[in-house]
């Protein structure tokens, strides 16, 4: 992106990113065409399907359903497992260019820490983890790794004491606490954050009147989350100091903007690719215009700006 | 134009839409990077609106494409598809595609055969006139024909116009003879014919229960509910003997060998 009118380069959690655009895990295919620069034009990294110790095939019956400006996904993390990933998708990763991060699935201590030691073995291969702490934790409660603050640091410290490489941690938005969640990750040496992950719904079927999906709940993405994403991300970046990556609902350079104003470093994309394949390069575009005209140098300067007292103003609530 | 790779979006625009009654219609859309490369069996996304809500493309199988032109069938079943029906000459929409394996295409370097019979159902009938055109009138041995019925007229007379010969059947024999699709099938499938069919779950898992032993000779072109067209978010997966594959890259069209119609969710 050579055209860009503002320099969006920025560090985030151990790697480099070209634009602070990076697209969302469950949302691009391993199809060598889609990761070839064309294609990526405006992206900063991308976060791979969800990668599992064992192949998954995912849940059955109805996987999505529109809503009113997004959708319901209830997918079931359908993938090869971690070899099949290494040895038929990692190559494609790889040849892109394009900075990384691997997207592993938790849903047990022994899961994570078997599918980081193959990870290992790949070497340099592999630039960075991110660690999905929204799956339901198998050797506790059920509840998802993500929901309290000490799972959720049990979770970062065993993922960190596995890989010494960028690790970033996705949240999830149903922790009653998210910032308390936050911090604890942060203590156990995570080096970014993914603020976050889909928001529980549901969907009833009227037709055959019982609940659309199998599994009666299903992760609500898209734009109709944007204004509940920016609520958690203002509050993780108030309780935290590595970086934050904003994640749900962004679909224009706005949203995108917004977030960073929030104190977000990045942004994820994920269902708005849906309706949009072209969206990173525009809200690129849009991000470098926006930095331009209002004569910010970097895009490091945008970045928690909005949390800023205005002179002579009274600080920001934190809550 | 180079064709083949995964498919890209396209501002387009409407160039003549026909309504044929009853909340059905056939929409003219200008692109000519679609129109130049589909194949019979592939379709597209097209998005109903220009904002977020409908958030998602609806996937419509491709009619028919010449020169820069494609043509798509609708059926009102739900707000999406009302706002196509809206959609008037010179208005923009977004498009995306061609999506997934055609009828041509899914057979790899198998050749084609002698003669093939055509069933669809209701607007299953899309592909299969864009199959029919590309085949030539020569080797369709049959074709046949279903809807539902009362309400269904107007697309019937559309079906009888588009298929010259057709045999069609409706469920209250409101619209050709009373009977389904299956009423006009033969017994068995003649040698070195192949069936190609689109249509209802419904109605393809029937069509593929009634050759039990040609399975490899029925090509069936499958729907599902999706949200990206292009392989990456896994929504419309179905159950096939080679595990979950997707409807939008892997299919739409798969010999009906492949697909485990027990197990198919009706989504």
């Amino acid at each position: 992106m050579n055209s860009l009118r503002a320099d969006l380069s920025i560090a985030v959690g151990g790697l480099n990113l070209e634009t602070p655009v990076v697209i969302a895990s469950g949302v691009w295919p391993y199809d060598p065409v889609l990761w070839s620069p064309e294609r990526l034009e405006g992206v900063g990294a991308l976060c791979t399907k969800a990668v599992s110790l064992q192949p998954r095939e995912g849940n059955r019956g109805v996987r999505v359903w529109e809503t009113p400006c997004g959708m319901l996904n209830s997918i079931g993390l359908q993938n090869s497992g971690v070899r099949g990933f290494l040895k038929e998708y990692l190559p494609i990763a790889g040849k892109s260019g394009i900075p990384f991060l691997v997207n592993l699935v938790m849903e047990s201590e022994r899961e994570v820490r078997e599918n980081l030691s193959i990870l290992r073995e790949s070497g340099d291969a592999i630039p960075a983890v991110e660690l999905n702490i929204s799956c339901p934790n198998a050797d506790c409660d059920g509840m998802a790794w993500g929901i309290s603050p000490e799972s959720a640091a049990r979770a970062a410290a065993i993922a960190r004491s596995e890989w010494k490489g960028p690790l970033w941690v996705k949240l999830t938005p149903q922790a009653p606490d998210l910032p308390a969640v936050a911090k604890a990750v942060e203590s156990e040496g995570a080096d970014a954050l993914v603020c976050g992950n889909t928001w529980l719904g549901m969907a009833m079927d009227l037709k055959r009147k019982q609940p659309v999906f199998r599994r009666v709940t299903a992760g609500l993405s898209g734009p109709a989350v944007f204004p509940l994403a920016l609520r958690t991300v203002w509050q993780v970046c108030g309780a935290v100091s590595i970086p934050v990556v904003g994640c749900g609902g962004v679909s224009r350079w706005e949203d995108a903007a917004a977030m960073i104003l929030a104190g977000a470093s990045a942004v994820e994309v994920g269902s708005s690719l849906f309706a949009d394949f072209d969206l990173p390069r525009k809200i690129s575009e849009g991000l470098a215009d926006y930095l331009a005209d209002a004569e910010i140098p970097t895009l490091a300067g945008l970045v928690g700006l909005g949390r800023k007292e205005k002179e002579g103003g009274r600080p920001w609530a934190q809550d | 134009m180079s064709c083949g790779g995964s498919p890209r979006d396209y501002g387009a625009a409407v160039l003549g839409h026909r309504p044929l009654g009853d909340g059905s219609g056939l929409l003219a859309v200008r692109c000519e990077e679609i129109a130049s490369c589909a194949e019979p069996g592939q379709f597209v996304l097209v998005r109903p609106g220009t904002g977020n809500d409908p958030f998602l493309g609806r996937p419509l199988a491709v009619a028919d494409a010449a020169g820069d032109v494609f043509k798509v069938v609708y059926r009102i079943v739900g707000r999406g598809t009302a706002l196509l029906a809206s959609k008037r000459q010179g208005d923009p929409v977004t498009v995306r595609g061609p999506v997934g394996r055609g009828f041509f295409s899914a057979r790899g370097e198998k050749a084609l055969p002698r003669k093939v019979i055509l069933a669809g159902g209701s607007v299953g009938a899309a592909p299969l006139l864009f199959a029919a055109r590309r085949l030539g009138m020569s080797r369709i041995e049959k074709t046949v024909m279903g809807v539902a019925g009362k309400g269904w007229e107007g697309f019937a007379e559309w079906l009888k116009e588009a298929f010259p010969g057709v045999d069609l059947y409706s469920d209250d024999g409101t619209a050709g003879k009373k009977g389904t699709v299956l009423s006009g099938l033969p017994g068995s499938l003649p040698p070195d014919t192949e069936l190609w069919a689109c249509g209802p779950q419904g109605m393809l898992r029937a069509v593929a229960e009634k050759y039990p032993l040609d399975g490899h000779r029925i090509m069936a072109a499958l729907e599902s509910r999706m949200a990206c067209g292009m392989g990456g978010c896994m929504g419309c997966v179905i159950p096939t003997v080679s595990g979950n594959r997707r409807v939008c890259v892997d299919g739409p069209v798969f010999t009906a060998e492949e697909v485990m119609w027990n197990e198919l969710s009706s989504c």
